[in-house]
């Protein structure tokens, strides 16, 4: 009998059903009836108009008042918003609760920064033991000003782009890694702000290690070697020509980096990619300018272009002798527009719902 | 009253290239919590992006908050707190320091800032755990934290892009208790996009549905849920019978073998059912309404009445499309 025929069967004339007629026996016929019990439930005690209910499950242990609390304060505008987005940045250089920077990072910074004071700290050691001939090699002159900021080695080879590669590399692509671009598009800021003070930011750090130091180079002079007015107004073009060409490096690595960072989801290729270019073109444009007496190559790097306009507007001899250094100016101005187009192009096509 | 809605839109579109993702969309969203609903594709994020002030809409107008979407997105998105869906957290943060940041991005001052994260945090239930690191947590706390920075500074209406997603019962259990008292007792608006039926159904009053980049449906739960009132009764004996006696009563019946469902006509529907089986000698086992779950009813409109519907009054007047109940087939029904 199917259950189609059990359902069209007439309807027991009492609810009561003598249930003692199944058998569960191995060799009891199968007809159904016990899988409809199990199906509809016993038809004996449908007259009891009680219900067994399960008892509720315990809760302990568990004490949580959950309160909203309303806040009437006011928004501040949006240079508070810009100055959270940078004090986040910088301050997590130097203490917890804001970005958080590696551990290997920040020593790698202290360590930058203590080597970048050598010339300090020479200027000041021929000072106090009045060493003429040591102040000639570390005094502060044309050649060591261009050479705290621009210099090959060790600045631009084991600490700048090296600084630069640590710091720019997860700004941005962390944001699409973690997702945390969402959290600053969900808010009340706009993708130029966003990306003027990150920019700025990782600026800012890096010029604590390269025009802060320089700073502090040419202060040290003058303090330790008690120099006047004379002195201060025939060097002071040569400081502010250095500092120039400092911002420039810190520009250049920075926008390079920065749209490196923002075609990539994690720190490793951006900071790989910008340590690649520097050192890459470099070398490339050395062997080329060995091998074959060519120095144009020279425009493709970019700290060739940074040292060849920065020792013309220093006035220190020039290296570059096979083209005229606004080649060089042209080419990081090209640098810094393609890397900043594709920073821009990038981040405005970062997403708030889905990265 | 005007007020009383939190979105509008009047033939909002966004297009990307040929494809329409939005298209001619006229809302009005009230005050209270309102599921967004919608299949992969409908159109909800980019439904977000638009009423965000994030991406310019083609063509169409709409306020959010009384905000022009296409002039005043900054002053939305202050008002707003939006909880997304994907990780928006960095692992390496302290959830305080995290959620004081989220309230710093608004133009708080970081000490408001941070009495406000330490509420927000104490509200979500990681009061206890406000010092620990974010890379540490459970899904569940990551939500918490996402839902802390989206309230630390009390917003309006806050957008949760699936806030319960990947949450086992009792974080998922939290969230909607949360959800619920952030309406409830906050006196907030929630505009909550899920895919659980469930979870909208527990928050949520409202509904918008989209389909295609169209309105397919909005307005209250209860009241689209109306459209397939039923009574489901079990028989036992005499159905075929009883089917007979009911359809010559005037009764739609669909009926799967002892199961049959009766759509209600009225208040004396019950007291015909009960005269067709007195009539016909079949003993009815069980009579309940039967209530169409949020479910049920989005599966009812996607795929029978798809986006031509425009408001539950359209719903209604439409028929109801049959469906298959859900006893198994063991017991005669139609499901496995």
């Amino acid at each position: 009998m199917t259950l189609e025929d059990e359902a069209q069967a007439p309807a027991p004339s009492s609810i009561e059903l003598d249930f003692q007629d199944v058998s569960y026996d191995a060799d009891a016929p199968v007809k159904g009836q016990g899988r409809m019990d199990s199906a509809w439930g016993s038809s004996q005690g449908d007259e009891v108009n009680t219900a067994q209910v399960a008892p509720s499950k315990d809760t302990t242990g568990f004490i949580f008042e959950q309160v909203y609390q309303p806040w009437n304060g006011t928004l501040n505008p949006r240079w508070m918003r810009n100055w959270a987005i940078l004090r986040h940045h910088v301050a997590g250089i130097f203490r917890k609760g804001h970005r958080p920077w590696s551990i290997p990072t920040r020593l790698f910074l202290v360590v930058v920064f203590i080597a970048s004071l050598a010339d300090v700290g020479l200027t000041l050691l021929s000072a106090l033991i009045g060493s003429a001939d040591l102040h000639s090699v570390w005094g502060v002159n044309r050649d060591n000003l261009y050479g705290h900021v621009l210099g090959f080695f060790p600045r631009n080879v084991l600490y700048f782009p090296i600084v630069a590669a640590l710091l720019v590399g997860g700004v941005i692509s962390e944001d699409r890694l973690h997702g945390t671009s969402a959290l600053y598009f969900s808010r009340p800021i706009n993708r130029f702000d966003y990306v003027m003070m990150k920019y700025l930011s990782v600026a800012i750090i890096q010029a604590m290690i390269v025009l802060l130091t320089l700073c502090l180079y040419y202060f040290s002079e003058i303090i330790s070697m008690g120099r006047g007015w004379a002195w201060i107004i025939d060097t002071f073009p040569q400081f502010i020509a250095a500092f120039i060409g400092g911002t420039l490096l810190i520009i250049t690595y920075t926008s390079i980096g920065l749209g490196l960072s923002s075609v990539s989801k994690g720190k490793f290729f951006p900071g790989i990619g910008l340590i690649a270019i520097v050192l890459g073109t470099k070398t490339l444009a050395i062997i080329v300018s060995q091998l074959f007496d060519r120095e144009i190559l020279y425009l493709l790097s970019p700290y060739d272009c940074l040292a060849h306009v920065g020792q013309t507007i220093i006035g220190t001899q020039p290296t570059y002798n096979q083209y005229s250094w606004t080649w060089s100016l042209a080419s990081l101005v090209v640098m810094n527009a393609l890397s900043l187009y594709v920073l821009s192009s990038r981040v405005s096509s970062m997403e708030v719902t889905r990265e | 009253m005007a007020d009383d809605y939190i979105i509008k839109t009047s033939n909002l579109s966004k297009s990307y290239g040929p494809h329409m993702a939005l298209e001619n969309l006229n809302l009005k969203v009230e005050r209270g919590a309102t599921g967004l609903l919608g299949p992969n594709g409908a159109g909800k994020s980019t439904f977000l992006k638009t009423i965000l002030g994030l991406i310019q809409a083609t063509s169409g107008e709409g306020t959010v908050l009384g905000h022009d979407i296409r002039t005043d997105g900054a002053a939305i998105r202050s008002r707003i707190g939006y909880m997304p869906e994907y990780e928006a957290l960095n692992p390496d943060m302290d959830a305080i320091y995290q959620v004081r940041y989220s309230g710093e991005l608004l133009g708080m001052n970081p000490v408001v800032a941070m009495s406000r994260a330490h509420d927000a945090l104490q509200y979500v239930g990681l009061g206890e755990q406000r010092y620990r690191n974010i890379g540490s947590f459970s899904t569940g706390m990551k939500q918490a934290t996402k839902l802390a920075c989206a309230i630390i500074h009390d917003p309006e209406l806050i957008i949760a892009d699936e806030p319960s997603n990947g949450l086992d019962s009792v974080a998922r259990e939290f969230m909607i208790t949360t959800l619920q008292n952030t309406v409830n007792t906050g006196n907030r608006s929630v505009l909550m996009a899920s895919h659980l039926m469930d979870d909208v159904e527990r928050v949520c009053d409202n509904i918008v549905l989209l389909h295609k980049g169209k309105l397919a449906a909005q307005g209250r739960i209860e009241d689209l849920k109306d459209i397939d009132r039923e009574i489901e009764i079990h028989v036992w004996g005499g159905a075929t019978k009883l089917e007979e006696s009911m359809a010559k009563a005037g009764l739609t019946v669909r009926r799967e073998g002892r199961i049959m469902r009766i759509q209600h006509i009225g208040e004396d529907t019950t007291t015909l059912i009960l005269k067709c089986a007195a009539e016909s000698g079949a003993q009815i086992r069980r009579m309940h309404e039967y209530e169409a779950s949020l479910e049920d009813l989005f599966l009812v409109i996607m795929e029978n009445l798809g986006y031509e519907v425009k408001t539950s009054e359209d719903l209604l007047r439409s028929p109801i499309k049959a469906r298959q109940v859900d006893a198994p087939k063991s017991m005669g029904g139609g499901s496995s």
